[in-house]
């Protein structure tokens, strides 16, 4: 997400190539109901500049709801980014992050001789992580986004891709329903608006992600949303409770040179406090000044975050089992809103190895202040 | 003893065959012949069988159901009704048609499929796109289609080059937009294109040709069902028979008649090698049981050798018949290719089992065919071995047992054949029965021949020859009754054509009774109907005396891909409809009351008659309909079904009409068909044809299904020539020393020539007389059982005399040819040389 736009773009852009030379090859069979490509680093996608025939994000420009909640053809990439902390009333803890990926491929309108005839495709992301047993799964889906398989709409609120699903609800937006279904697991969720009011994010929604004009996204958040429903594992289902953040981005950009990945932090603080903030990193490690985040009062009221306000220093790396180190515990201070936090991933083994691979998972804050909130670490795998 | 016997044994053999290099020679082509043709036939047939298999088995991929794929299209609304909700299976769109490319012969196949449901199924397909080619272009480029090696290849394209695919009035143009090294077997006559592109090529906007599904339990079974409109099916694919295979049924059997043909031809001419090089030595076997070795010995010593005949001629056989398959694989591709789909002759494989086959026969029919003659020797005295006189008692005394045996099977061959129930196996082992009981007869008839002979008042040679036919009478029956049987089955199978030939264009001329006929273009898409406009027209110009309607649509019957014909028919179209069967009221009031005519094809399989009901899936359900007669068709092996316009509009809620037949008078038919054109110029995608454009092409189409059969015919009777020149060269070799005494006694080199000329002639004359009434007898058997069937088709017999003429010239032919050689030799050596017998 956050600074994703441009990353997530062009690699996809990238592996749609493999995906095809990969079923022409005669790859081996995946699981029924998914289709899987081979995984590649977010830095080798860097291959696929958009087509210049789409709009870049390069001037502020008004929001309009509910409409932007809506898809944005014009742009090359944009999603609806789901993620939350849930408990059953056991107390026990779940992880949720559902994305859909709207990617267009060719600007303009499709020709009109096949409902089939699509220009934008659309790629899912489901993962849901079962803390206490430290066990998390996820399952990627891909489909044209034409001939009513996959799509989004404003009004009525809804954006699906094949029975992966979010919509509103009587014609408004909220609550909204996210309802995701594999074999494996899945998720139904109603998320109500609650008390605080979308977020623009960098300046009034324009997210600048390096130094080139354009290279930016429009971006919101709707940074607590009271979120009830049920999870399923296998055959057994758990009613839930608990927060979700919701994140909104369109653009055309792609990552700039010497930009490595990202490491992106959704926070909802017990008191009533929400931090995002995402750290840009270039190819040596360094963090870049285009980081920045927002804190979100509990009356809604946002105030921005840049790079010289944050001190951001990793405590405790991680290697998963291909021998990709991510660091899972991070000290986040903000000195002058009083923070000191200790971020710390719920429990380690909550990497996405799909089409793109990064680490995306739930973790807990302790320090000055005690919460949850999700964190994703892109750019780390080969 | 036994010891010094087997050696004593060995080097006898041993020195005979060499001493006897012709014989020896002779005896493995017989063999080689025929193992080689059995195994040439079959592995051309296997490689069209395996080809179809592997390329449909490649083209569904991992697909383990199919919604839709047999019937009408499947609307795309069930996919995206299936795909969105939670739960499915993996499944894939596909659309896979028929299509012709502009400057291209044959047919090719439009595949359409959806990228991203791949996944889970054609891996294997080969790829389409090489290199990096942008996805983005591949779904959004409405022209984008990708071609493997081979299939660019046949096309004569590369990357970037124009496809047009063509359509009678309308065409849509595709790039090459990638070309894949990775070649398979179902790649080779597709296009593949985005399912978008699909669609929009073939006008099934909105439709689907099938739905693959991979369902790996009874309750992803349940799921889909419980989902499907009552209209579509599940099917399974594993449970597909050949009623859905892309070869004909018909081609299939003319590829196993051929085949079982072969078999027949092979068996005689192995048996005419052995049992001829062991009948030649009875000399030799005699001496032995005079010098005392036992008669087993001698029995197990004979066998012996056979076996070793058998496996040499069976190796080489082997590759002559992997060498003569090869080109008959081509001829069958070639068929195959122009007539139903595209396919590679490469795709011939040595299979064990055509392998085995080959051999089992090759050392089955030597054995058999050493058996008798071997326990003949060893049980025979001593002395009377010696005597060929006693031999040819022998066998003249078998005769009439044999002959009798042979009126028996052919009895009974023709009773299992025609009555027996059972399907195309049964028919077939009846002919087989047949035949072999009209080569049992084939001695005694030779033997009657010759007593008619006799009476006739001859002179000099030909009286010598006359003679000698009956002298020789053991040594020459194999090798007539082997002509005998490779004439009889060509005369079988020319004349079977013909008569097919005959009812097919009876059956054309009275179907194509209208001048002209407006079709919905129907190649680029699936189900094309004519424009309501048309249909109100056309009937109106000027010239049109009266006209016909049609609306076409496949129905699924008992699993049968059945056509039902909505037609409003003209008293000129009713009259080209002949009745095998009718029920006690008029077909045609009982038609018009919405009673349905049903095909012989139909009425043969279902078991129906005039009067029983038949259920018809409607959209809205089954419905019964009653047979009002059964009419004979050639159109369709799977049947064809006639209900009136306003029964069908009832039903099937379809106003459309995809076919006018238009009437006018002789002398305006070029007329009307101009102001058809000029009427509708441009307008709509239609095409104009007349009726003798229909019956030409159709005409055509029959001609080129049995091409092959007339390649395979004319190879048996090839093998058999070639069979009957050895046995007869090997039998004059064998006279040397008799025509030299003849020589001796005071004829010249040219009259001992002109004996051998003489005999060999009268043996083929003989064995191609006879070949006449079998082969008779084998065209009714494949016109009136196994057609019947295999299709259910009945047809009037139809004989004309050339094929019988042009059989016993070929007998003629055969046997003269064989007789050049030793007549040419016999005239030219002097008498003392050849008179030195072993």
């Amino acid at each position: 997400m956050c600074s994703a736009s441009s990353a997530v773009s062009s690699s996809m852009r990238r592996l749609l190539i493999l995906s095809v030379l990969l079923f022409l090859a005669g790859c081996e069979a995946p699981p029924p109901d998914t289709v899987t490509f081979s995984p590649i680093g977010v830095d080798e996608g860097m291959g696929g500049q958009p087509d210049p025939g789409f709009e870049r994000a390069i001037d502020v420009r008004e929001f309009r709801f509910p409409q932007d909640h809506g898809p944005h053809p014009r742009f090359a990439t944009e999603w609806w980014y789901f993620t939350g902390n849930l408990r059953d009333d056991d107390g026990r803890r779940f992880g949720y992050q559902f994305t859909l990926f709207r990617v267009g491929l060719t600007p303009g309108d499709p020709a009109p001789d096949s409902d089939w005839r699509a220009h934008q495709i659309s790629m899912g992301h489901l993962a849901l992580s079962d803390i206490d047993m430290a066990r998390h799964m996820s399952e990627e889906r891909f489909s044209r986004a034409a001939a009513g398989l996959a799509g989004a709409k404003a009004a009525p609120f809804r954006v699906w891709l094949g029975p992966w699903s979010t919509s509103g609800t009587n014609g408004t937006t909220f609550p909204i329903t996210v309802d995701a279904e594999t074999e494996r697991f899945g998720i139904r969720l109603q998320l109500e608006r609650g008390s605080k009011p979308p977020v623009l994010q960098g300046e009034r929604g324009l997210s600048r992600k390096s130094a080139e004009p354009g290279n930016a996204s429009y971006y919101y958040s709707h940074t607590r949303l009271p979120t009830r429903g049920r999870v399923r594992i296998g055959d057994k289902r758990y009613t839930v409770e608990g927060n979700s953040w919701f994140d909104r981005e369109w653009s055309s950009s792609a990552l700039a040179a010497d930009q490595a990945g990202w490491d992106w932090f959704a926070l909802q603080l017990e008191d009533g406090r929400d931090l995002m903030f995402y750290q840009m990193r270039d190819k040596q490690g360094r963090a870049q000044h285009f980081s920045k985040g927002v804190l979100v009062g509990m009356d809604g009221k946002a105030q921005a975050l840049t790079l010289d306000q944050v001190t951001l220093t990793p405590r405790r790396e991680w290697t998963s089992p291909d021998g990709t180190g991510y660091p899972l515990e991070w000290q986040l201070r903000v000195p002058e809103h009083g923070l000191d936090l200790n971020v710390s991933a719920a429990f380690d083994e909550q990497e996405m190895r799909h089409t793109v691979r990064y680490w995306e998972g739930a973790v807990e804050i302790s320090g000055s202040h005690r919460g949850v909130g999700y964190l994703e670490l892109s750019g780390y795998a080969d | 003893m036994i010891a010094m016997s087997r050696s004593l044994l060995l080097r006898a053999g041993l020195r005979y065959l060499l001493h006897h290099r012709w014989q020896l020679a002779l005896a493995l082509i017989g063999i080689a012949m025929g193992v080689a043709v059995v195994l040439a036939v079959d592995l051309a047939n296997a490689a069209a069988k395996a080809s179809f298999a592997l390329s449909s088995q490649q083209l569904r991929g991992a697909a383990t159901h199919r919604i839709g794929g047999t019937t009408d299209p499947v609307p795309d609304t069930i996919y995206r009704e299936l795909f969105t909700t939670p739960g499915h299976p993996p499944m894939a769109p596909v659309i896979l048609t028929p299509v012709r490319i502009d400057g291209h012969e044959g047919r090719l196949r439009l595949l359409g499929l959806d990228l991203f449901a791949e996944g889970a199924f054609r891996e294997q397909l080969p790829g389409l796109i090489q290199g990096e080619a942008p996805v983005a272009d591949w779904l959004a480029q409405p022209d984008a289609a990708a071609l493997s090696r081979s299939a660019a290849a046949l096309l004569g394209v590369t990357v970037g080059d124009a496809l047009t695919l063509q359509g009678a009035n309308s065409t849509y143009s595709l790039k090459v937009f990638a070309i894949n090294d990775d070649d398979n077997l179902a790649s080779q006559d597709l296009i593949v294109v985005d399912i978008a592109t699909a669609q929009a090529a073939t006008d099934m906007q909105g439709r689907l040709s099938h739905i693959d599904l991979i369902l790996e339990d009874a309750a992803a079974i349940a799921w889909v069902e419980t989902r499907l409109p009552a209209s579509l099916n599940l099917i399974d694919i594993a449970e597909q028979t050949n009623d859905t295979a892309g070869l004909s049924a018909a081609f299939e059997l003319n590829l196993t008649a051929m085949s079982l043909l072969a078999l027949l031809v092979g068996v005689f001419l192995i048996f005419n090698a052995i049992s001829f090089s062991i009948v030649q030595r009875r000399c030799l076997l005699g001496r032995l049981r005079a010098v005392g070795v036992r008669a087993d010995e001698l029995f197990r010593w004979v066998m012996a050798e056979a076996l070793i005949l058998a496996l040499v001629g069976g190796l080489v056989g082997t590759v002559l018949g992997y060498w003569l398959g090869q080109m008959l694989t081509q001829i069958v591709a070639a068929t195959v290719s122009e007539l139903y789909y595209q396919v590679s002759a490469d795709a011939m494989q040595l299979s064990w089992q055509s392998l085995g086959k080959a051999w089992l026969l090759g050392l089955a029919g030597t054995l058999a065919a050493a058996w008798f003659p071997a326990r003949q020797a060893a049980r025979t005295p001593p002395l009377t071995t010696l005597s060929r006189t006693a031999l040819e008692d022998r066998t003249r005394a078998l005769i009439p047992r044999l002959a009798l045996l042979g009126i028996g099977l052919l009895i009974i061959g023709l009773i299992v054949a025609l009555y027996l129930p059972g399907g195309v196996l049964t028919g077939f082992a009846g002919l087989f029965m047949l035949l072999l009981g009209a080569a049992l007869i084939t001695p005694a008839f030779l033997r009657l021949a010759h007593g008619l002979f006799t009476r006739l008042p001859l002179k000099g040679l030909w009286r010598l020859a006359i003679r000698d036919l009956d002298r020789h009478l053991s040594r020459l029956s194999t090798a007539a009754a082997a002509l005998m049987i490779a004439l009889a089955a060509s005369v079988g199978i020319a004349v079977m054509v013909e008569s097919m030939r005959g009812a097919v264009s009876d059956w054309l001329q009275g179907l194509l009774r209208a001048d002209l006929y407006i079709v919905a273009d129907n190649n680029l898409s699936n189900d094309a109907t004519l424009p309501p406009e048309v249909v109100q027209q056309a009937p109106l110009l000027k010239q049109v005396s009266t006209h016909s309607s049609y609306r076409s649509r496949k129905l699924q019957i008992d699993g049968r891909r059945t056509r039902l014909i909505a037609g409003e028919l003209a008293a000129t179209s009713r009259a080209g409809f002949e009745f095998t069967a009718r029920g006690a009221d008029d077909p045609w009031s009982a038609f018009d009351r919405g009673a349905i005519l049903i095909s012989e094809p139909l009425a043969y399989r279902l078991g129906l008659t005039p009067g029983d009901m038949l259920s018809l899936p409607t959209p809205n359900g089954a419905h019964d309909f009653t047979v009002a007669a059964v009419f004979r068709d050639f159109a369709s092996e799977h049947g064809r079904l006639f209900i009136t316009a306003s029964a069908y509009r009832h039903h099937w809620q379809d106003p459309a009409i995809d076919t006018l037949a238009l009437f006018t008078t002789p002398d305006s038919v070029a007329k009307l068909m101009t102001s058809a054109r000029e009427h509708f110029s441009g307008q709509h995608e239609l095409l104009f044809t007349a009726a003798d454009e229909v019956y030409t092409e159709s005409m055509a189409v029959f001609e080129r299904t049995f091409r092959i059969t007339e390649v395979l015919r004319l190879l048996s009777i090839a093998v058999a020539f070639i069979g009957i020149l050895s046995a007869l060269m090997a039998l004059q070799l064998e006279r040397r020393k008799e025509h030299a005494i003849l020589r001796a006694l005071g004829l010249t080199g040219k009259q001992v020539s002109q004996l051998i000329v003489i005999e060999s002639a009268t043996m083929g004359l003989l064995a191609a007389l006879l070949a006449v009434p079998t082969g008779l007898a084998m065209a009714w058997v494949l016109t009136a059982a196994i057609q019947v069937r295999a299709f259910g088709w009945s047809m009037p017999f139809d004989v004309s005399a050339w094929p019988l003429f042009a059989t016993i010239a070929i007998g003629l032919i055969a046997a003269l040819s064989a007789s050049l050689y030793p007549a040419w030799r016999a005239g030219r050596q002097a008498p003392a040389s050849q008179m030195r017998e072993d």
